[in-house]
């Protein structure tokens, strides 16, 4: 134990002294989160929109300044005909079209979906995804808004009233804010790339520098060393999450709806699966240099691509998808994200508890293993 | 298994022991018995396997065949019983260069679990007996060579081995810290410490109450510095003579003369009485002074290990001008 505390606390100094270091452990992480949640938005606000009113009813005025007051969409014009759009696309005046069909004042007067037509520049996919899922959501609060009145005057309970049209939606996150689903996966590749980073530095460096033959003629046990190697970057790895999170929560206020006891288990198993990773790149590697690239190859690329942080796992090729199942940061994506906006807890996670424990004890067990006793 | 040995008034039992790296056999079949308390010399070119030997006999690298047993415990399979009785201090500065002084030597009493009673006193002892106290709060990276290397004994010594192991300790360290050091080790060898040195500093070899002469991976010849000497066939003399380098390519023609070296300003040479027809000294002046040097006093000296091992061993000499690429040695 005292062994280990002395390797712990001479760790702790190292990583005061070297100001690159601490650098790349607090720095990185907040610019990373700050460029992510601000920069590389995906939300989109005041989207240049037309809106073609085919109804000219009461109704149908106020579901278009409904529209502009969203803040979502500006409504640059409002156009007459059809005819009309083409040259709005062409032209790149607006990108979306929203037409309002006629009859709408009648149907929602008479309680039923009112008919709107979304028309989307495609060209800019992202923006026209959004732009549909917004205006649908907008569509539907305002229908519901309608539907309500009309109930209401009718005498009708409001919680009888039920969807009016067959439309998808969008839970958890209903704004489609980027950050909400930004950070808790942020947490997941920061992590993965401070711990898997530092500890596959640790012994190589130790090696470089002639120490580790030191610590081999000392009576220190090889697991003593490991635990005392690694223990402050656990450390370090739980203080980013936190603070990660509460950055999350306070700045951006995406909602936490889970078990923080949960969240903290789910990542106390994950961060021991990338120190044991850190160590069995620095058990390999045979400089600085290369236990860098190796922990970068194996920290950056899967995190990024394999654990649906960018890319939805389901749109991945086959054998991609499989190997997603080999790496653990998809399941830790699924539980932080899992945790954060939905407050699913151990009945909907365990799966993923469990596979994050079995690849916890598979690769300590792998790590161990390389630095085992010679006999 | 555990295999003790039977004699433990050894500190060290080497038994056939060798280590070979890629099919280069770096240490060959090597048998040592060091008896404790002694000051054991190891000598040799670079690449003789010096090192090689010291990391096997410490437990950092496992022999490729043989055992050796310090204080009867066996490096192979008994490594545990071996570490908390060494110190070993490698070629390279083996500190944290970000560390201070202080903590450094204070990681190593917790690594090597020095009863926290007494790490206070120790590492003040160690500081005072270095010369480091008033350089305690530097990083052990802002000290100079000679303080390093200082600063590394003492933190070999925080844990009070009973067996030391210095390889090549004071290399590239200023002559006074030279001497200094040598004191240091002294004061221990008074206090009942073996210790094993690698040197390439014939002064230091000196200081040894044996050496060994290693090369290619075997130790050749192995006594006590006079013993060595006392090998020597032929006497020795010192020369004072003006231009002595121009001087010293004719002395090396002369039969008699065995082997030449510059001590200062002086050419010191080995003769051989028995290939002077009289008075070789005298054979010696009139042949500089035929060549137009100025020779002045013409006196014995004693007979250096340097001197020695250049008769002793016949490619000795050349091999220890030689520097081979030492053989690259992966711990582990």
């Amino acid at each position: 134990m005292r062994r280990i505390l002395a390797i712990a606390r001479k760790e702790f100094i190292h990583i005061m002294r070297d100001k690159r270091m601490l650098g790349v452990i607090l720095i990185m992480p907040l610019l990373q989160l700050f460029l992510y949640a601000y920069a590389l938005s995906f939300d989109i606000k005041h989207l240049p929109t037309a809106a073609l009113d085919l109804d000219h009813t009461e109704q149908s005025r106020q579901y278009i300044s409904a529209l502009q007051q969203s803040n979502y969409f500006t409504v640059n014009r409002v156009l007459n005909n059809y005819g009309q759009v083409d040259g709005i696309f062409e032209s790149n005046q607006d990108q979306v079209v929203v037409v309002v069909g006629s009859g709408f004042g009648r149907d929602t007067t008479a309680g039923r979906a009112g008919a709107v037509q979304v028309l989307v520049d495609g060209s800019d996919a992202n923006s026209a995804q959004l732009g549909q899922t917004y205006s649908g959501a907008l569509s539907r609060v305002y229908g519901a808004k309608i539907a309500i009145a009309q109930y209401e005057a009718k005498g009708a309970s409001v919680s009888n009233v039920g969807a009016l049209t067959g439309n998808t939606r969008v839970w958890y996150n209903p704004e489609g804010k980027s950050a909400s689903y930004f950070v808790p996966g942020l947490i997941v590749v920061l992590v993965t790339m401070v711990t898997v980073l530092q500890t596959a530095n640790t012994l190589v460096k130790e090696k470089e520098m002639g120490t580790y033959e030191q610590l081999i003629v000392s009576p220190i046990k090889r697991i003593e060393l490991m635990v005392g190697k690694i223990a402050p970057w656990a450390l370090i790895g739980a203080v980013e999450i936190l603070v990660i999170s509460l950055i999350g929560i306070i700045i951006f206020g995406i909602p936490f709806r889970g078990s923080a006891l949960l969240l903290a288990v789910a990542s106390l198993l994950y961060v021991t699966c990338t120190l044991a990773l850190g160590l069995i790149i620095s058990a390999r590697a045979t400089s600085v240099e290369a236990a860098n690239q190796l922990g970068s190859l194996v920290s950056f690329l899967p995190t990024f691509m394999l654990s649906g942080y960018i890319f939805p796992l389901s749109s991945l090729p086959w054998v991609l998808q499989f190997l997603s199942y080999l790496y653990p940061a998809r399941y830790f994506m699924v539980v932080t994200r899992t945790v954060f906006l939905k407050g699913g807890g151990l009945s909907v996670l365990w799966p993923q508890l469990a596979a994050l424990a079995g690849f916890a004890v598979l690769m300590t067990t792998f790590a161990a293993f390389l630095y085992r006793e010679r006999a | 298994m555990t295999v003790v040995s039977q004699d433990t008034e050894l500190a060290i039992d080497a038994r056939g022991l060798s280590k070979e790296f890629r099919s280069v056999l770096a240490v060959d079949d090597i048998s040592l018995e060091i008896p404790r308390g002694r000051v054991f010399g190891l000598i040799g070119p670079d690449g003789a396997g010096k090192s090689t030997l010291i990391r096997m006999l410490c437990t950092v690298l496992e022999p490729t065949s043989g055992d050796a047993f310090v204080f009867g415990n066996s490096v192979v399979s008994n490594p545990h019983e071996v570490k908390p009785r060494i110190g070993y201090m490698s070629q390279a500065f083996s500190l944290y260069g970000d560390l201070t002084v202080a903590e450094n030597l204070n990681f190593f009493a917790e690594l090597r679990g020095v009863p926290k009673s007494e790490m206070a006193a120790r590492s003040a002892r160690l500081l005072e007996f270095s010369g480091l106290t008033e350089f305690a709060e530097r990083q052990a990276q802002f000290l100079s060579g000679g303080m390093k290397q200082k600063l590394a004994l003492a933190a070999t010594l925080i844990s009070e081995p009973d067996l030391l192991f210095l390889d090549e300790p004071t290399t590239g360290v200023d002559p006074v810290s030279r001497r200094e050091f040598w004191r240091i080790i002294s004061d221990l060898h008074r206090h009942g410490i073996t210790v094993f040195v690698a040197t390439p500093y014939m002064d230091e070899a000196d200081r040894c109450d044996e050496i060994a002469f290693m090369t290619q991976g075997r130790i050749i010849l192995r006594d006590t510095p006079a013993g060595m000497r006392r090998r020597v066939p032929g006497r020795v003399i010192e020369v004072a003579v003006d231009r002595y380098r121009e001087a010293m390519t004719l002395v090396r023609t002369l039969p008699f003369i065995r082997s030449v070296e510059v001590s200062g300003e002086l050419l010191r040479m080995l003769i051989d009485q028995d290939a002077c027809e009289e008075d070789c000294e005298a054979a010696l002046r009139s042949t500089l002074e035929g060549a137009g040097f100025s020779v002045g006093n013409i006196h014995p000296a004693a007979t250096d290990l340097e001197m020695a091992f250049a008769t002793l061993i016949p490619a000795a000499g050349e091999l220890l001008d030689t520097s081979d690429d030492e053989i690259l040695a992966v711990a582990e």
